[in-house]
């Protein structure tokens, strides 16, 4: 089977560029997450993956044939969408069947197909159910099983839970990720919640401003974000001012190890990402890399504690995980922060948190 | 929903009297013995049901003209308003627009002048008093209703159903057919319902199409006018508001008759 | 756009690729041509026709001359004497509509505004109450309105019986009643009055008014009512202050589209007002079909009310786009 290779894709609507040259091969039998905020161009590309909408420039490639020119009904990606689009005016089984009933497939065995399809998603008995009828959870699989009767090459999901609440979501995603993985049916979702991309995904895309920021697996993505965009976007993150002097990171008049060498001119401004899970509050610890640091709240969330601290680096949020030699902290504790080398990711300072 | 203040309802109650009041008298009015329109009636009789359905064919060959263009001119209306909605809806070019602002002109503007005109195009193509010509005349006069209908109708096609159909290999033609066509339904319906008994009522343009060549019911009354209304007519009359309240309570049946009407379909 | 990719299907090989858009083209402009001709044309030849040459013998011949235009300004015999009759029709026409497209809203007002407050089921049965007696002939409302004001069986007969007419009589409210034509010398009498007319105008167009108001209305945001009654705001206060001001536009816009509906009012000119009163309408079908006969005459009269009608209607368009612009 085929990968699906897109090559310097472009969108302009308007004035507007939705969609700024992207290359991306989507690998046959992966299920690739496209991640961003809203307005960042991501269903945009997805539209275009689908053909519902033309690329302005770029060439969208299946295996070997140039499929770029191709109309959606040609294409026939399955696709599910936000609300789902089923068709109110049939039955279930009806919406299932459509793709089959196009092609012109007999009542009996169209009707057949879809009845595996709808047992494939655990509703058998929903067929002769009206779309109204249905809950939330349901109708996603109603419009997965739809979207997967004409047993397409590629299979598009828009923002597909998030019609759902809390609960089915998380189901919903292991549920969708296992379907996908017994299929092995290359998959795109596009999704505004890393916690989502990461449930599912072999491959993460994190876009903004219609650019992909970063392509790699979801540990990667997580652990080492390219940039101070993907470093804020994905978890949280919290940001300390720096610079950089003869290789080595010097925050406030501070020298602090680092793992990464960083690669930049003698006294450049840089801006310093730190997962709040990373610094360590241990009574005992390394000796280097410390600041002094004041409680100025504590937060309890369950199973950690946000401790939020004032430092001469700015303030800072730690995460600080409640196991049996746990701490007690109050407001106004003087105490030290120490922050490992490996949690120090550094950027140049023009780069901004979060793209407008 | 807020409780209606005891005055509300009253004033509620009062515009429904007067609203039901001349309905009222004339249904009353059908049953007169004599010729005159008397209420109370004199010597309450069916005999005029008779009449007017049965023994007096003027009367009996109006209402089948009524009904023919009535049932003809909203068809021709609702298959003219569609391609008009549907090229709004699908470009929403200013052609089309324009189109569509012609076609609801004659609806629009006084129907008498309309009329007037209508009798002089009919009279230069030969089919002034025929039949074809009081069925055209009424569906250019009410295309705009079936018009309003659809495109309230295809407004609430979501357009995400379109993309939908694409994906599973449906092509512009087959997506109207199997998704648009069928979303549609109520509202082609509605819109048909509405023609329908705007036609059955009207005189005016039928006035000055008919040439006298033909009657129908609401014409042969206008006709008449002169020598004073007689109980048969009220016969008509309530044969007339049970059609209309008969066809728009299908409309409600099938259709969502407030939002029709314009009301916000999200409250509630 | 970009959308239409969408409709472009690639050639197929099979099938002849350009004849079935073709046809489809061909088809459209027939169409097109269908919807003007039947639309737009009688608009227009009322217009020619208004120009053309009257014949001695009820027939008539193009033409290009303003004689009917003269006649409906100036009377026929102009320039040696002048007669504003056909004016005065006209203005009949505007009189008319003038108050019983206001009495309508006014009243049509507070009603739609219960209707939006009633649960949905409630309005649909309404409406299809509403939309029933809207789309009754103007014959048979003139029937009943005809029964219920004649002086054997109507209000007169009732005023009669309850003892209301002897007791005007006493008080001397007859006689004003008298002055203002509502009464012979012995008996209270509204067929034919100015107050008969008025009174089935507005009736007629009551239900045009609702269901033009009903969707201002039914859109209005309660919670704007709710705050401005956490803010201290009475009933009145609330009508006054928040309902008005945001249905203003549809408020005025009904009552210009009410206005043009009534400028072709027939039946109930002819049956409740005096001969001396009628209207513009009245006139064109005396001219067109009736015992006068001159077409031209009567097309140059439905060209007067054509425009007099679209000078309304463009005011009500300007009037909503202006709304939209604010909005």
């Amino acid at each position: 089977m085929s990968d699906l290779v897109l090559k310097d894709i472009r969108k302009d609507f308007g004035s507007a560029r939705a969609v700024d040259r992207i290359n991306l091969t989507f690998r046959h039998g992966e299920l690739t997450a496209l991640l961003g905020p809203s307005g960042c161009g991501k269903t945009t590309l997805l539209r275009m993956i689908a053909g519902l909408e033309e690329p302005t420039r770029g060439q969208l490639l299946l295996g070997d044939t140039d499929i770029t020119a191709q109309p959606a009904h040609k294409r026939k990606f399955g696709m599910v969408f936000q609300n789902f689009a089923l068709f109110p005016h049939m039955r279930v089984i009806d919406n299932v069947a459509y793709s089959l009933a196009i092609e012109g497939m007999a009542k009996d065995a169209r009707h057949k197909r879809a009845l595996e399809l709808l047992d494939l998603v655990q509703l058998a008995d929903f067929g002769q159910r009206r779309i109204g009828e249905l809950s939330g959870g349901q109708r996603q699989r109603v419009a997965i099983a739809r979207a997967l009767a004409q047993e397409p090459q590629v299979f598009l999901l828009d923002e597909p839970m998030s019609a759902l609440d809390a609960k089915l979501r998380e189901e919903m995603q292991v549920e969708l990720r296992m379907l996908q993985q017994r299929l092995k049916i290359t998959t795109i979702v596009v999704t505004h919640d890393q916690r989502e991309a990461m449930t599912m995904a072999d491959t993460i895309i994190v876009m903004s401003n219609g650019r992909a920021e970063q392509i790699g697996p979801p540990q990667d993505i997580y652990h080492r974000p390219a940039n101070a965009f993907v470093a804020d976007f994905i978890g949280r993150t919290n940001f300390v001012d720096g610079t950089v002097h003869s290789g080595s990171l010097r925050i406030g008049d501070q020298v602090f190890e680092t793992n990464s060498t960083p690669n930049f001119a003698d006294g450049s401004a840089v801006r310093v990402a730190i997962r709040p899970e990373m610094p360590s509050l241990d009574n005992t610890m390394p000796l280097s890399n410390r600041l002094t640091a004041r409680i100025t709240f504590v937060r309890n969330v369950g199973s950690t504690r946000d401790i939020h601290l004032d430092t001469p680096a700015g303030p800072m949020i730690v995460e600080y995980a409640i196991g049996e030699n746990a701490r007690d902290f109050a407001v106004g504790d003087q105490l030290d922060v120490h922050l490992p080398p490996s949690a120090l990711h550094i950027f140049p300072a023009a780069s901004t948190d979060r793209a407008a | 929903m807020t409780r209606l203040h005891w005055s509300a309802m009253i004033f509620m109650g009062l515009a429904a009297i007067v609203l039901a009041m001349p309905i009222v008298v004339v249904s009353a009015a059908a049953l007169n013995g004599g010729r005159t329109m008397l209420f109370p009636p004199e010597d309450p009789t069916l005999a005029r049901f008779v009449e007017f359905f049965v023994s007096e064919p003027v009367w009996r060959t109006a209402l089948y003209n009524s009904t023919v263009i009535a049932l003809g001119s909203a068809a021709i209306a609702v298959l003219a308003a569609w391609p008009m909605a549907y090229w709004i809806w699908k470009r929403s070019d200013t052609g089309s627009k324009a189109l569509a602002g012609l076609a609801a002109m004659p609806f629009a503007l006084p129907p008498i002048v309309f009329g007037v005109g209508l009798g002089f195009m009919w009279a230069f193509t030969g089919g002034l008093g025929t039949i074809w010509a009081a069925i055209l005349s009424h569906a250019a006069l009410f295309v705009a209703l079936p018009l309003v209908t659809i495109s309230i109708g295809l407004q609430s096609v979501d357009r995400a159903h379109l993309d939908a159909a694409a994906t599973m290999g449906a092509t512009e033609g087959v997506t109207f057919r199997t998704i648009v066509l069928p979303q549609t339904l109520p509202y082609t319906a509605s819109g048909f319902f509405f023609a329908m008994v705007l036609s059955f009522n009207e005189f005016i343009v039928m006035f000055f199409v008919s040439s006298s060549a033909f009657s129908t019911v609401t014409l042969q009354i206008f006709n008449s006018l002169r020598n004073g209304f007689t109980p048969t007519m009220a016969v008509a009359a309530i044969t007339f508001i049970t059609v209309s309240v008969v066809a728009f309570s299908l409309v409600a049946r099938f259709g969502d008759l407030p939002r029709l009407m314009g009301a916000d379909q999200t409250r509630d | 756009m970009s959308s239409e990719s969408i409709d472009i299907g690639l050639p197929k090989a099979t099938e002849p690729a350009s004849l079935a858009p073709i046809l489809g083209k061909v088809a459209r402009v027939v169409f097109r041509v269908l919807v003007v001709c039947f639309c737009l044309t009688p608009f227009l030849l009322v217009i020619a026709i208004s120009l053309g040459e009257k014949i001695e013998g009820a027939a008539w011949v193009w033409g290009f001359e303003f004689t009917h235009y003269e006649r409906f300004f100036a009377g026929a015999d102009w320039p040696n004497s002048y007669s504003g009759i056909y004016l005065q029709k006209l203005w009949y026409s505007l009189y008319y509509a003038l108050i019983a497209a206001p009495i309508a809203v006014v009243t049509a007002f507070p009603f739609t505004y219960f209707l939006t407050r009633l649960t949905r089921r409630a309005q649909t049965v309404w409406l299809i109450f509403l939309l029933s007696s809207l789309s009754l002939s103007e014959v048979f409302i003139v029937m009943g309105w005809d029964v219920l004001l004649s002086n054997r069986s109507g209000l007169p007969m009732v005023l009669r019986e309850l003892g209301i007419t002897d007791w005007m009589k006493a008080t001397g409210w007859f006689d004003v009643a008298r002055e203002w034509g509502l009464a012979s010398p012995r008996d209270l009498k509204f067929k034919t009055s100015l107050f008969a007319t008025v009174l089935t105008m507005s009736y007629l167009v009551w239900p045009y008014a609702v269901i033009l108001l009903y969707p201002a209305l039914s859109r209005l945001d309660n919670s704007t009512v709710e705050a401005a009654r956490t803010m201290g705001a009475g009933p009145w206060a609330v009508m006054r202050t928040v309902i008005l001001p945001t249905v203003r536009i549809p408020l005025i816009g009904t009552t210009l589209l009410l206005f043009v509906f009534l400028l072709g009012v027939y039946v109930s000119v002819t049956v409740f007002a005096d001969p001396s009163q009628h209207t513009l309408a009245v006139s064109i079908y005396g001219s067109v079909r009736g015992s006068t006969l001159n077409a031209p005459f009567g097309a140059a009269q439905s060209v007067i009310l054509l425009i007099t009608a679209g000078l309304f209607l463009v005011l009500s368009q300007i009037l909503v786009s202006y709304a939209e612009k604010r909005r």
